[in-house]
């Protein structure tokens, strides 16, 4: 593939057809879009990394040497700017593989379909498979590099902070878990891959954008759901008197009674009922993944999504073949 | 050179038009033994006929002998038709008689009738 | 198989939906390279889903189609198609239209043909696809197949947004392909009269079946128009397509099976007589090509 972007006309190798460069001329609207919101989260996340954490921090090291006294003097604002901004940073990536999906459910396949643009691009010196391959593999390199600096750069800022400002997130924080980590990266990918399925089966543009976003947020939904499975937690106990372990990841937890055996927390709504309940326990468990699980669990999600990913993109596949019926040995010629 | 015009309206199949055009060419002396008739790309292009009816045209004129097809070079004139070149006796003759015609009060179609009417008359059962 | 069909197609059929919804159905015709056909039949009657099949756009539910020797995927490339509705990218200029062709056809672009067909619409190269009108559009998406220099072009109405003179024009340069490089013309309408002169090749589609088939000269000379007092007799040996009583007088449209009474006067149809009689009357026996297979 040739990722020329020029105009001007080079001596042509003759043989292969350049879709590269038309679909970066068809879609440029949307490069441009993609390039700017590159550059805007960028900027903040780096500001989120850098002078923002300071002050937030700095911040709360006032707040936290204030001793009690009436008049205690710290930079509030800057503790809520900091938090506000690292929201709209992590809600922004959290929201891409859906975003993506609508994008390439509407204007990378289902409005081609509709109005009938695909049926000139397929009557090209190309094939439908050709077609579909180049507007897959464009449009992911352009949304795994881009997701990739951002979640990169989110890690960073999310880094930056930890330890040092109170209100910062946990990493187990299901937005910052799948901000800051290749989950990021794999899950605008399957977006992209359910729009153009969404878009090559539904034909339209408008139900292809909605399909395509719900199939994605569905995604990520199981994957929420998955997640505690996908590495083997730890299990801690404690006595009863100690403060429950565990910070991190809950799997499970419960009660440790006298002959050992490890029981749900039992309910109880009146003291002497908790008196009664707790009369035979000895201390607690807790299942749970601590921080040290981070990039299992964001490797596990990511392979786990990435396969999802290349199961839709070979639907779309499937799918093309189908309507276009085209067999399997039509390759040949062109490609 | 001559060109075409094709009348879709007239009932007279379009092979026959390029067949009766070119002898008229002919016979006014526009086409001479030698000259080129017009490639069929260059007739369907300003007629936008099928290229198979001229081709069926060029055939039949060639089966006449009147012209001939030498490969990869075109369709070139054998024979000329007639003997009624544009600047013939005959001619002169025939355009005194139509001034006269149109001074007597005839109209084009009056004079056309009349005309049919004579060549029936002398040339019946001749191919057209 | 003979190889010197342009298209072919044996029990063709497309069904839309699981329902009995069929658009074209036991679909078998020959048509051989180098013709000019004309699809023609009424709005509906499965003439773009025919094309689309030949087009390699959408898969045969039942039946093949064989387009220039193979299979209309691997075919493909030397099948120029446009569409009813004339796609293009709208947010394209012509000029990038044109480019866009020549770069996705590398291996047979004739930038020259291409941009003859848009140049003789004045167009501006610089104006942007969305800004031209319904004729100027046909014009950049005829520019766009015929500069892929196809073996076989597919056009679906192609005429239908066209002004007169350009109508003329474009037939032109479409006929002036066909002469120079033998390539087959397959266009479809829903009027006879833009293609009579262009074809020679017919096409008669009807309730998604194949009414008619073969070349247009051979179909004319098969049917006779005649004419009689209504009470005579004789018409029972040939295959009636269509009969009419006005008064004492009976006229029909037949094929002759053998040579006519002497009480009929026989006319030499024309191919729209031909055209609607078939189409008017969907019971009578279709005539499949005889050079069918």
């Amino acid at each position: 593939m040739t990722a020329v972007l020029t105009g001007t006309p080079v001596p042509r190798a003759a043989g292969k057809p350049r879709l590269t460069r038309w679909v970066l001329r068809l879609h440029r609207p949307a490069l441009y879009a993609w390039a700017g919101l590159l550059v805007a989260l960028t900027a903040l996340l780096l500001g989120l990394r850098g002078p923002l954490a300071d002050a937030a921090a700095e911040g709360w090291r006032q707040y936290n040497s204030c001793t009690g006294t009436a008049r205690c003097s710290y930079d509030q604002d800057a503790i809520v700017r900091y938090k506000d901004y690292y929201n709209y940073a992590t809600v922004a990536l959290n929201a891409l593989p859906m975003l993506v999906a609508g994008w390439a459910g509407a204007a990378l396949v289902g409005r081609e379909l509709e109005s009938g643009t695909a049926l000139l691009a397929w009557t090209q010196g190309t094939s439908p498979a050709r077609w579909l391959a180049v507007r897959l593999a464009v449009p992911a390199i352009a949304v795994a590099a881009g997701a990739a600096l951002l979640s990169w750069l989110h890690h960073l800022a999310w880094s930056a902070g930890r330890g040092r400002i109170d209100t910062a997130k946990d990493w187990y924080d299901r937005f910052t878990f799948y901000a800051g980590g290749p989950t990021a990266v794999v899950l605008a990918l399957a977006g992209l891959a359910a729009g153009v399925l969404a878009g090559l089966v539904l034909r339209r543009t408008l139900p292809a954008l909605l399909v395509g976003m719900t199939v994605t947020a569905a995604l990520r939904g199981v994957t929420e759901i998955a997640l505690p499975h996908l590495w083997p937690a730890v299990t801690r106990v404690s006595t009863t008197d100690q403060v429950p372990l565990g910070a991190g990841l809950g799997v499970d937890e419960g009660v440790i009674t006298r002959s050992g055996a490890r029981t749900p927390v039992p309910a109880c709504h009146t003291e002497a009922q908790c008196r009664a309940a707790y009369a035979d326990i000895t201390g607690r468990w807790s299942t749970y993944h601590p921080y040290s699980h981070h990039w299992p669990l964001q490797l596990t999600t990511s392979a786990l999504v990435l396969a999802v990913a290349a199961l839709l993109a070979l639907g779309s596949f499937l799918a093309l073949r189908h309507s276009t019926g085209a067999p399997r040995t039509t390759e040949k010629a062109t490609a | 050179m001559v060109e075409y015009r094709i009348d879709r309206h007239s009932g007279v199949a379009t092979y026959v038009q390029i067949v009766q055009q070119t002898k008229q060419a002919l016979r006014l002396g526009l086409l001479q033994p030698g000259d080129r008739l017009p490639t069929a790309r260059e007739v369907v292009e300003a007629t936008a006929i099928n290229p198979n009816t001229v081709l069926k045209a060029y055939r039949e004129l060639e089966r006449e002998g009147l012209v001939e097809a030498r490969r990869g070079l075109g369709t070139f004139v054998r024979r000329s038709l007639g003997t009624a070149p544009a600047d013939s006796p005959l001619r002169t003759e025939l355009e005194a008689w139509a001034e006269r015609a149109r001074a007597a009060g005839l109209e084009r179609d009056d004079v056309a009738a009349l005309f049919t009417a004579v060549l029936d008359t002398h040339f019946q059962g001749d191919p057209s | 198989m003979s190889s010197d069909a342009a298209l072919r197609a044996d029990a063709l059929g497309k069904r839309f939906g699981r329902r009995e919804n069929w658009a074209l159905r036991d679909c078998s015709f020959r048509l051989p390279t180098g013709r000019v056909c004309a699809v023609v039949g009424p709005n509906g009657a499965g003439k773009s889903t025919l094309l689309a099949l030949a087009a390699g756009l959408t898969a045969p539910t039942e039946g093949s189609v064989t387009v220039l020797g193979t299979t209309p995927a691997a075919a493909r490339p030397r099948v120029g198609f446009v569409a009813q509705d004339k796609p293009l990218y709208p947010q394209l200029t012509v000029a990038e239209t044109l480019r866009m062709g020549a770069d996705l056809n590398p291996e047979h672009w004739d930038a020259a043909v291409a941009e003859e067909v848009v140049a003789g619409g004045d167009l501006n190269p610089k104006a942007r696809i969305r800004s031209l009108s319904g004729g100027q559009r046909t014009r950049v998406a005829l520019a766009l197949a015929v500069g892929k220099r196809p073996e076989l072009l597919l056009l679906d109405e192609p005429m239908a947004d066209l002004d007169p003179l350009a109508r003329h024009e474009l037939m032109g340069t479409l006929m002036a392909q066909a002469a120079q490089y033998g390539t087959t013309i397959v266009m479809s309408s829903h009027v006879v009269a833009e293609l009579e002169d262009s074809c020679d090749h017919l096409l008669l589609v009807g309730g998604g079946r194949i009414r008619l088939a073969g070349e247009i000269d051979e179909l004319l000379a098969a049917h006779l128009r005649v004419a009689g007092a209504a009470d005579a007799t004789g018409l029972g040996a040939h295959t009636v397509v269509e009969s009419k009583v006005t008064g004492r007088q009976l006229t029909a449209l037949i094929r002759p099976a053998g040579p006519l009474s002497g009480e009929w006067r026989a006319f030499a149809p024309s191919l729209d007589e031909l055209i609607l009689a078939h189409l008017r009357n969907p019971g009578a026996p279709a005539l499949p090509e005889r050079s069918a297979a």
